[in-house]
């Protein structure tokens, strides 16, 4: 049985020096992708067109002919299209109908996309959330609130799998249990990273999807998050940037999203803090700010699925935990800081903290605490 | 013609009792000991040959054979010099036997004829089967607090000849009193602030329970760890000796019975031998014998070798480290109150939420550094916060270490009717029996369990703990859920262990 024509595009994919200009005119330099094969063959044998070979370098297409023919050489282009099949692997390739209709007219569409999960977890309403890695705990708290009221109210929820806002919005979302969670990664379906996320990122699949750009098999590079960040950004109807540090990869997500006529949300934050400084930034540049999921649904029109809770639905601390609560500043205090102001022993602060934690008053972590305004 | 010398050697921090047979008599001139001694026990040859000639008396022109009985253990040190010397002065007929009968001699010689210490005379002395020893001036205080044995000093082995055969009084013995006035231990009233960290101490102090303190440079973590041996009360009689000993064994200068627990604050370059104690020939005890009875401070706990960390944990359970090499077997007491210190993350200001500056890579590899099984040792893990300057410029006066002590006296008398000396020595069932928890406590752990923030083996610690935070209350019956609470949050998870991003 012969493979199908995407099994040529892979191999292609599998070309050093491809990118998603290349592989897109090498892959529309035949009229159908019953042609495919012929074009995987002209790599093959060293006669690609030169007009196949977009910015060709200064040292001529040639080198890049010769380089391609070289490589070809070594790939079994059958083999690595059985490993996607066997990996469980779905293959899209742009300019086929099952390709994802979110991408199909944008600018700078990636020529193949992998799927891992279900590739129909892509229909409905899409919102990116993004942010820095190195992200605050009231980053962490925001990103997983969004993601799972946004969840709750039927909207995808697309984001990068990294460590912090990327992580913590994909918990969010397995935690409410609503709409599947989507994620695009910056390397190889079968390279997690980072590690830390193994759990979720296979979580993430066994929901909804996780989509690359790349091959099994290809490593993560620097390079390629902020070409990741091109399609989270080309996906989504909305993009929610929840904390940047003045300089972040999430601003980059950001600005290709306004490329795209896309909103921009940004999470506001506190003026001082540097995890803000880039979502501040933002909001001054004129994004409107997202305080909750209602915000975002609002700008999607589905405003009508969430009403805004003004009212308190917190119960009121009784005893000790009232005087606790009483002395808290807005700021996060040590333990320690709290036994002095109030005079209570150690032991009956505790006590007040756990019944705050409880009915969501405050955060504990690591001896501090903070108030929640909700 | 023969004679017969008891003196000691040491052994770990025991001694064994030695025979010293020297015979003189005819052949070649020459000098042999024989009955396994070691290099530096063979050395004593020339040494003792110097201080007989040089305090004026014959060396014997004939063969001279110097026997350690007995032979089976391994004489170690320079401990024999004085037995051999005076062995040979009787077997050369310079001295008559009778005026050595019943006395045992422990003491290096120089080349003057001058006695000297040695490390270990506490347990040398001990070790002696005579009833008087005696001994060079530096050890005479630590000799004396073995009170069955008379202990003669002097000066060299001229004044000391004299002595023995009457025609000059004994020595005086040096003057021990001026060497007792020990500093005295810093208080705790000086440290401003840190309310909820004085707390871990009164209770460290009195549960036994091992203290981890957490937090960035210049939070006051080493000043708090100074001031932990001066809440525990005295050692009891049966201690204070091992503790003299290992000192004495470990050549630190003994001036009277340890009373005090000690302080042991090794860095962090340690090798695996100073902390754990070893040596090939001679056993020397490590830290961790050292702190027996007392503290043992392990500050930049992150900082030290994977492998000398690991090794503290069999000491940690049983109380004693055993040393086993190719011919000797040494069983050293170890049984101490361990406090460490670390900063929250390589630079330092993890425990300020948002203001530390490492990179993930490297949170990750110091989190390898410390965690597992050491981790879970420490019954109380403490995050320590740089006091606001308000507590430190006027802030109220703290209390004193005399006071705290006191209480924590009282609640280690409380352990002592449960049958153990502290609260953290007492197994799962033991305790489950004498300390109950009321009905909201129970509530509290079982909420705290399920959430997953306990194992079960973390919930029999916090319950320890509570018990001890009880004792110090002087609170009777089951314990409540104040109690389990403070104990709960007397154990935190380091900041730097949970990760801040992901799930």
């Amino acid at each position: 049985m012969s493979p199908p024509p995407e099994c040529w595009a892979v191999a292609l994919a599998h070309l050093p020096a491809v990118g998603p200009a290349r592989l897109r005119a090498l892959l529309g330099s035949v009229d159908t992708p019953a042609d495919w094969e012929r074009v995987w063959t002209d790599v093959r044998l060293g006669r690609v067109a030169t007009r196949c070979i977009v910015h060709p370098p200064s040292s001529g297409a040639e080198s890049i002919r010769t380089r391609w023919r070289e490589a070809a050489s070594t790939i079994d282009a059958e083999a690595r299209w059985q490993a996607h099949v066997d990996a469980g692997l779905t293959v899209l390739v742009h300019g086929r109908a099952d390709y994802p209709a979110a991408l199909v007219d944008d600018d700078d569409p990636p020529p193949i996309v992998f799927v891992r999960g279900d590739p129909d977890a892509l229909t409905g309403p899409r919102v990116a959330i993004v942010g820095t890695r190195r992200a605050s705990r009231y980053g962490i708290d925001v990103a997983r609130a969004l993601g799972a009221d946004l969840a709750r109210a039927g909207v995808v929820v697309v984001s990068g799998l990294a460590l912090g806002i990327d992580g913590a919005a994909h918990s969010g979302v397995l935690e409410a249990e609503g709409a599947p969670p989507v994620a695009v990664v910056g390397s190889g379906l079968d390279r997690v990273y980072p590690r830390a996320n193994r759990a979720l990122w296979s979580q993430v699949a066994e929901r909804g999807a996780v989509l690359a750009e790349y091959p099994l098999g290809v490593p993560a590079a620097a390079w390629q998050f902020p070409a990741r960040n091109r399609i989270i950004a080309a996906l989504s109807d909305v993009v929610v940037v929840v904390e940047s540090q003045i300089t972040g990869g999430a601003l980059g997500t950001a600005v290709e999203a306004a490329r795209r006529g896309r909103t921009v949300f940004a999470v506001p934050g506190p003026v001082t803090a540097p995890s803000s400084a880039g979502t501040n930034q933002l909001l001054h540049d004129g994004c409107p700010p997202a305080r909750d999921a209602t915000d975002v649904l609002v700008a999607l029109g589905m405003s009508e699925t969430s009403v805004r809770a003004d009212a308190e639905r917190r119960p009121s601390p009784q005893g000790d935990a009232a005087r606790v609560l009483q002395s808290l500043p807005w700021h996060a205090v040590p333990v320690e800081d709290i036994v002095v102001d109030t005079g209570l022993s150690l032991g009956a602060v505790a006590l007040a903290l756990d019944a705050l934690d409880v009915d969501g008053w405050i955060v504990q972590r690591a001896g501090w605490v903070e108030r929640m305004a909700r | 013609m023969l004679a017969t010398i008891a003196s000691a050697t040491l052994s770990g921090i025991d001694g064994a009792a030695v025979t010293v047979e020297v015979h003189v008599g005819n052949g070649l001139p020459g000098f042999t000991i024989v009955g396994l001694p070691d290099t530096s026990c063979r050395e004593s040859r020339d040494r003792v040959r110097a201080a007989l000639l040089t305090s004026g008396f014959s060396w014997p022109d004939r063969r001279t054979t110097v026997n350690l009985a007995p032979s089976s253990i391994r004489k170690v040190g320079s401990s024999l010099d004085l037995a051999i010397a005076v062995g040979v002065l009787v077997a050369s007929e310079q001295l008559s036997g009778e005026t050595v009968a019943g006395r045992g001699f422990v003491a290096e010689l120089g080349l003057d004829g001058s006695l000297r210490h040695v490390p270990g005379a506490l347990s040398l002395v001990d070790a002696c089967a005579t009833p008087e020893v005696v001994v060079a001036p530096g050890s005479h205080p630590e000799a004396e607090l073995i009170d069955r044995r008379r202990v003669r000093s002097a000066g060299d082995l001229r004044a000391l000849v004299d002595a023995l055969t009457a025609e000059a009084p004994w020595p005086r013995p040096p003057d021990g009193s001026v060497a007792t006035a020990v500093a005295s231990p810093p208080d705790l009233a000086d440290v401003r602030g840190h309310p909820v960290a004085r707390q871990a101490l009164e209770i460290a102090a009195a549960g036994g329970h091992h203290l981890l303190m957490v937090g960035p440079p210049g939070s006051g973590k080493t000043m708090l760890a100074e001031r932990l041996p001066g809440l525990l009360p005295d050692l009891d009689d049966a201690t204070a000796l091992e503790v003299t000993k290992v000192h004495s064994a470990a050549g630190e200068r003994v001036v009277g019975l340890v009373r005090r627990p000690p302080l042991r604050a090794p860095h962090h370059g340690a090798s695996t031998v100073a902390v754990i104690g070893g040596g090939s020939v001679r056993v020397r005890p490590g830290e961790i014998s050292l702190a027996h009875g007392g503290v043992l401070f392990l500050d930049e706990l992150g900082e030290f070798s994977t492998v000398v960390v690991d090794s503290l944990r069999q000491p940690l359970e049983e109380g004693v480290v055993r040393l086993a090499r190719a011919e000797t077997r040494v069983e050293l007491p170890a049984r101490f109150l361990l406090l460490a210190a670390m900063n929250p993350c390589p630079c330092g200001e993890g425990v300020v939420p948002a203001a530390c500056r490492c990179t993930d890579r490297s949170l990750e590899r110091y989190r390898r550094r410390v965690s597992g099984p050491l981790l879970d040792r420490f019954d109380l893990r403490l995050d320590v916060h740089r006091p606001g300057a308000r507590d430190l410029v006027s802030g109220p006066p703290a209390e004193d270490s005399a006071s705290v002590a006191a209480r924590v006296r009282d609640a280690r008398t409380r352990a002592v009717e449960r049958g153990v000396v502290c609260n953290s020595q007492l197994s799962g069932s033991e305790m489950e029996q004498c300390a109950p928890l009321d009905t909201d406590a129970a509530a509290l752990m079982e909420r705290t369990l399920t959430t997953g923030r306990l194992s079960a083996r973390g919930m029999r610690r916090v319950w320890r703990v509570a018990l001890t935070i009880a004792d110090l209350a002087g609170h009777d019956g089951p314990l409540s859920a104040e109690h389990v609470a403070s104990a709960l949050h007397l154990r935190t998870e380091p900041g730097f262990l949970v990760p801040a991003g992901g799930a």
